[in-house]
């Protein structure tokens, strides 16, 4: 493995780091908090490229927030007050002359419960082309083929895609906001979640795909299913209260964890 | 807490039972109001059947039982009578102490005219004298009941030329001299002659019960009924009939008889106004409220504000419609545009512009409160998906959330329209008027008379029922024309209801966390 | 399969986007703005066209005037009175706000003594006793009651029920004993039914099969109120009550207008004290049956406290209807301006007279201010009660949220 350096402490555990130019997403000394309770603390680290990057710890630990603060869905809620830096291929995503619209179609978000919007499964896909414009209805049904192919759904919806998208089931509806997102070509996928809702086969081809995408893009996957994120991921990524705790390849950090929390954690040891 | 719902224990007394009481009588007394007002109401339209009354003094009348009540104090009852003939008694009811009546028949030849002067005549037909001579007895029916039907074409014709060919003329006239059109109406004006006379020379000779005679101008007849000799299939029919005119036609003798179609459309109009101001005003201040403004405490307090305001009286409204609108607005659109009518006001008093915006305020809280309830239902995810995709705010709105709301928006509008149509007390303060023989639409430039007084139904019955000369004869009227506006909104509720049931079914399949 | 070019940001496009963005912003929040101040002004306007009043000279008016008696000609003793049209030129006009006061009070309190006990007493039942069917076909029926325009309501009980009580005064007196005393006897005779007919009258659904015993009852009583004008009182009620109790009667009196406008709040009140009742935790309810308690025991014991600060809001807003209802008081009142605690004589609301006399007032003098003013007494009233009754609910609702969660 020659795309990351060798680990140094960043914060108080064993934190890994990666070559500026092997990574996608950098995030330096972010703290975040929603009023006066604090979600977030001094939060560093980089993403990689074309990798499968994971984030668990416990039920509030700030691992969603930090997802959300990756694409900059905070925006929404005037309570969140944050410091420190996401440069996103370099560039800081908090800047002025950052187009927040196109900032969120660079970084593509999948999220806990499947969210198809009401309407066609044709018109899911097509809804963030559209908003781009300048495509013709040809090009335009070419790109949601290949965007339902590589979600896996194509075989399944082809028949049918001018039916309501409501009438998927579970599992196919996640695989259909997949393809949505895939079709609008982001660099960076956010999975929160994604097969929490999910049965174990629904479950299963969910994280095949993902498997599948880390060619395509970089992922990141928020999950509280550690036999999930070690399945699918290359490195994870372990939080606590609002604190990276220890950051490594998940081989390492599921075998041989370096700090007590770690290990507690995973072995289901909670305090 | 209807988990507890089962059997209701003998040990819990007499308080459960009183509770059960209290909802068999309110729905009691909603279905007592509905039946009064459809039985009496629809009723009014049925040909009733006419008694000839012979009392124990030998004297004869004829005439509709209308009700019976005991006499203050005593066993006696006394019964009222329809009489109509008020140019022969001089009074159109009479009441009669049930001990007193001898016998009571029902003879097949007693007819009711309906009249243009003086109101109904209630007796029997001696014979129609016309040109084509006298008919007497059993030819005289026939005869006018063909006679009738002439007039009644003659009649349509010759409203329909002064309406289409007399006023348009007329119009162009005022505006400058012009031969074509002087030569026009005078043939216009002579064929109108014509009809006139047409219509006019035939005579009928008619007779009370009690054998006063009375030659009464058949232009004057309207109808004419033979109720008694009438099947059940006839008097269905004529009863469709009467209720159509009730619904077409224009109110006569100051509003106590006739139909209520002015009021319809008046109503109609004011309420479509209406909803065109306020279901973009309202949708567009939920959308503020919910979506754009800092959700902070002053939101709050404003949304709790324009909440109360629903609550508010609707007079008012009236008040307020009346200061800003008519004095205030009004005023000053006179004093710029129409100084040359003034002191007479044209904008400067009430009117269909003042009231419909007057309601339109009334409303607002109903659709901001119904598309914020909308907006409230439709889940924080589907606007994240919308935004996680790279659409903006307007874009996420317009493409997911809105299209989503539209139901609850539907139903608010309509729910805003239900609470208008019925409302009346602002209506009295910014523009109703008692009578509107001019409709606020006509072909007139510009066709719609904003500034024109209009009927309305609600006011109507208010009208009849309180201003009107003789209420005992408006009553039927004031039960029809109530059962019309509960119907119209009954109608208009049902429709709300029913989108809104249809609403959370559809919003139960969501797929919900 | 080949992966589609990814797509290339056309600024202008995007520029374009943005735009649109702000500008629909920017209308929206204009136009929200803009109505909800719009809306709010009618508070402003009222204040604003009364200050003059108090201000200028020309009204002679003093806020003491205003409510207490003032000497009239004729009357040793100072009276209320409300004659803003002087009866003959050169007398003055009395503006004493008193008796509208009193009338829109009592008018209320005759309302909210005919609906609130009916409406709780139906919230109570169908929070309570209803089969969760029935109950989800009565709230819109209810609903249906509510949407009655107050002209038709106004109408029959001026033309109709009035002059109908008047006639059959006694039986009208007799049925706020008689129709309970019947309820309590139908269930009483319930209980010694055959099994299978008691089954088929359930306490559930009592709401509905008590419906044609009462109307059997209610006209029983009326259709005997002669018999027991006779029985009573000589035949002669009205000469009782004035011989006896020193009341005067008139057709259209407080107690019809109390009935009418009732009727209007009764669905009001019962769908907020509904809302109440059954957002009441059922573990509460439960917790308490399982200890022994009868249904209507947990009611008082447990239900009833929990949910009475959201009864005491639907209250709270069904005397804001009765305050500011117009056409009902209108057509039902007789409108005469009385300060009498006699609910069978007549009265004058605030607001049937701004209905009657503002057209005729003319604009700016101090007629038409005193109305305004009686308007801006209604606004502030309604206003108040419902912000108070929202707040009621609004903590109410915390509560029960806080209770399920610890429950």
């Amino acid at each position: 493995m020659s795309v990351f350096s060798s680990p140094h402490a960043l914060s108080d555990g064993p934190i890994l780091d990666f070559e500026r130019s092997t990574c996608c997403l950098e995030i330096e000394g972010l703290s975040l908090a929603y009023g006066e309770k604090p979600a977030l603390r001094d939060l560093t680290l980089r993403v990689p490229r074309h990798r499968v990057t994971a984030f668990i710890g416990p039920s509030g630990c700030g691992k969603s927030t930090l997802l959300r603060a990756l694409n900059r869905l905070h925006d929404l809620n005037e309570e969140v007050v944050r410091e420190g830096s996401i440069r996103l291929e370099g560039q800081d995503i908090q800047a002025p002359e950052v187009d927040v619209a196109e900032l969120r179609r660079r970084v593509g978000m999948v999220f806990q419960a499947p969210n198809p919007f009401p309407m066609s499964i044709y018109d899911n896909v097509a809804f963030g082309l559209r908003l781009q414009g300048g495509m013709r209805k040809r090009q335009r049904d070419d790109v949601i083929e290949w965007a339902l192919r590589s979600a896996a759904l194509w075989e399944e919806v082809k028949e049918r895609l001018g039916a309501s998208a409501w009438t998927l089931s579970g599992g196919q509806q996640q695989r259909l906001v997949i393809a949505r997102t895939l079709a609008v070509q982001p660099e960076v996928l956010l999975l929160d979640e994604p097969a929490s809702a999910l049965d174990p086969i629904s479950t299963l081809k969910i994280e095949e795909l993902i498997r599948n995408l880390k060619s395509r893009l970089s992922l990141v996957l928020v999950t509280h299913n550690m036999q999930q994120a070690a399945r699918v991921s290359d490195y994870t990524a372990f939080l606590q209260q609002g604190e990276l705790v220890e950051y490594g390849p998940t081989q390492t950090l599921f075998t041989n964890p370096r700090l007590r929390r770690t290990e507690n954690y995973i072995t289901g040891r909670m305090t | 807490m209807s988990r507890m719902a089962g059997r209701v224990g003998r040990s819990e007394g007499p308080w459960p039972w009183l509770a059960a009481g209290s909802v068999a009588l309110s729905l009691l007394l909603l279905l007592a109001l509905l039946t009064l007002l459809a039985v009496r109401g629809l009723g009014h339209f049925w040909p009733a059947p006419l008694a000839l009354v012979t009392l124990e003094d030998g004297q004869r009348l004829a005439g509709r039982a209308v009700h019976e009540e005991s006499v203050p104090g005593g066993e006696a009852r006394e019964r009222l009578y329809f009489t109509g003939n008020r140019d022969l008694a001089g009074d159109i009811w009479t009441w009669v102490p049930v001990a007193e009546i001898a016998s009571r028949a029902f003879p097949e030849e007693l007819v009711v005219l309906e009249r243009r002067r003086w109101g109904a005549f209630l007796g029997r037909l001696v014979a129609l004298e016309g040109e084509a001579g006298r008919r007497e007895g059993q030819a005289a029916w026939p005869a006018l009941q063909a006679r009738l039907a002439e007039l009644e074409a003659l009649r349509g014709e010759r409203d329909r030329l002064r309406e289409a060919v007399v006023t348009p003329l007329v119009r162009r006239l005022e505006r400058g001299p012009d031969a074509a059109a002087e030569a026009e109406l005078a043939r216009a004006n002579a064929r109108i002659r014509e009809l006139q006379a047409d219509m006019a020379g035939d005579t009928l000779v008619l007779e009370s019960v009690d054998g006063r005679r009375l030659t009464q101008p058949l232009e004057e007849v309207l109808r004419a009924l033979r109720p008694n000799a009438m099947s059940p299939v006839d008097k269905l029919a004529t009863w469709g009939r009467e209720v159509w005119r009730f619904l077409s036609e224009g109110p006569r003798a100051a509003n106590s008889a006739g139909g209520v179609w002015p009021a319809i459309f008046g109503t109609v109009l004011m309420v479509l106004l209406m909803s065109v101001v306020v279901t973009p005003f309202g949708v567009l201040a939920g959308i503020y409220l919910n979506e754009v403004a800092h959700q902070g405490r002053f939101t709050h307090l404003v949304r709790i504000a324009v909440r109360n305001l629903a609550g508010v009286p609707s007079i008012v409204y009236g008040v307020f419609g009346l200061g800003v609108f008519v004095y205030g607005i009004g005023g000053t659109l006179d004093e710029w545009f129409f100084a040359e009518s003034l002191p007479s006001p044209t904008f400067g008093t009430g009117g269909l512009l003042w009231a419909s915006l007057t309601l339109a305020l009334l409303t607002l809280p109903v659709v901001i409160v119904a598309t914020e309830e909308g907006l409230a239902r439709v889940p924080d995810h589907q606007r994240e998906g919308a935004l996680a995709l790279g659409a903006t705010r307007v874009e996420m709105l317009t493409r997911v959330v809105l299209p989503m709301t539209a139901p609850a928006m539907l139903t608010g509008m309509i729910l805003a329209v239900a609470r208008a149509a019925g409302e009346v007390a602002p209506l009295m303060l910014v523009g109703v008027a008692k009578l509107a023989p001019q409709v606020p639409v006509d072909g007139d430039f510009p066709y719609l008379h904003l500034d024109r007084k209009f009927m309305h139904l609600g006011y109507h019955i208010y009208d009849l029922a309180f201003h009107g000369g003789d209420v005992q004869a408006a009553m039927p009227l004031v039960y029809a024309t109530a059962l019309l506006l509960v119907l119209v909104i009954l109608v208009l509720n049902l429709t709300a209801i029913f989108l809104r049931h249809h609403l959370r079914a559809r919003h139960g399949a969501l797929p919900r966390h | 399969m080949i992966d589609p070019l990814p797509p290339r940001p056309d600024p202008g496009r995007q520029r374009w986007r943005h735009g649109r963005d702000r500008l629909a912003t920017l209308l929206i929040s204009a136009g929200g703005v803009g109505v909800v101040a719009a809306v709010l002004a009618i508070g402003v306007f009222l204040a604003v066209e009364v200050v003059p009043l108090f201000l200028e000279s020309r009204h002679g008016i003093d806020w003491r005037g205003l409510w207490l008696p003032q000497s009239v000609e004729g009357h040793a003793l100072p009276q209320h009175r409300w004659q803003p049209e002087p009866l003959a030129p050169g007398e003055p006009a009395h503006y004493g706000m008193a008796p509208l006061a009193w009338g829109t009070l009592k008018a209320a309190c005759w309302a909210l003594l005919f609906a609130v006990p009916l409406a709780l007493g139906a919230a109570i039942h169908s929070a309570l006793y209803m089969p969760r069917r029935l109950r989800a076909r009565l709230k819109p029926t209810l609903e249906l009651m509510e949407a009655m325009p107050g002209v038709v309501i106004g109408f029959v009980a001026g033309l109709v029920l009035a002059p109908y009580v008047e006639r059959h005064l006694a039986g009208a007196l007799a049925l706020p004993v008689i129709l309970p005393a019947g309820i309590l006897l139908a269930g009483g005779l319930r209980t010694t039914l055959p099994a299978r007919l008691r089954r088929r009258l359930a306490p559930g659904w009592a709401g509905i099969w008590l419906m044609p015993w009462l109307a059997a009852l209610a006209a029983l009583v009326l259709w005997g109120s002669p018999w027991l004008e006779e029985a009573l009182f000589a035949g002669d009620l009205r000469g009782w009550l004035e011989a006896t109790l020193g009341l005067d009667y008139a057709a259209r009196n407080a107690m019809i207008v109390g009935i009418a406008m009732g009727f209007a709040v009764i669905p009001g009140i019962y769908a907020l004290a509904e809302d109440a009742l059954s957002g009441v935790p059922g573990s509460l309810g439960e917790g308490a049956q399982a200890l022994g308690a009868t249904r209507w025991q947990t009611l008082c014991r447990v239900v009833l406290p929990a949910a009475s600060p959201g009864i005491f809001s639907a209250v709270m807003i069904g005397a804001g209807r009765a305050v500011g209802e117009t056409m009902i008081v209108l057509m039902a009142s007789g409108n005469t301006a009385l300060m009498t605690l006699n609910p069978l004589e007549g009265l004058r609301s605030m607001s049937a007279t701004i209905a009657i006399e503002l057209p005729e007032a003319a604009a700016g003098g101090t007629h038409y201010r005193l109305l305004i003013l009686a308007a801006l007494a209604l606004f502030a009233f309604t206003f108040l009660v419902n912000t108070l009754a929202e707040l009621v609910r609004t903590r109410l609702r915390h509560r029960y949220r806080r209770l399920e969660g610890t429950a």
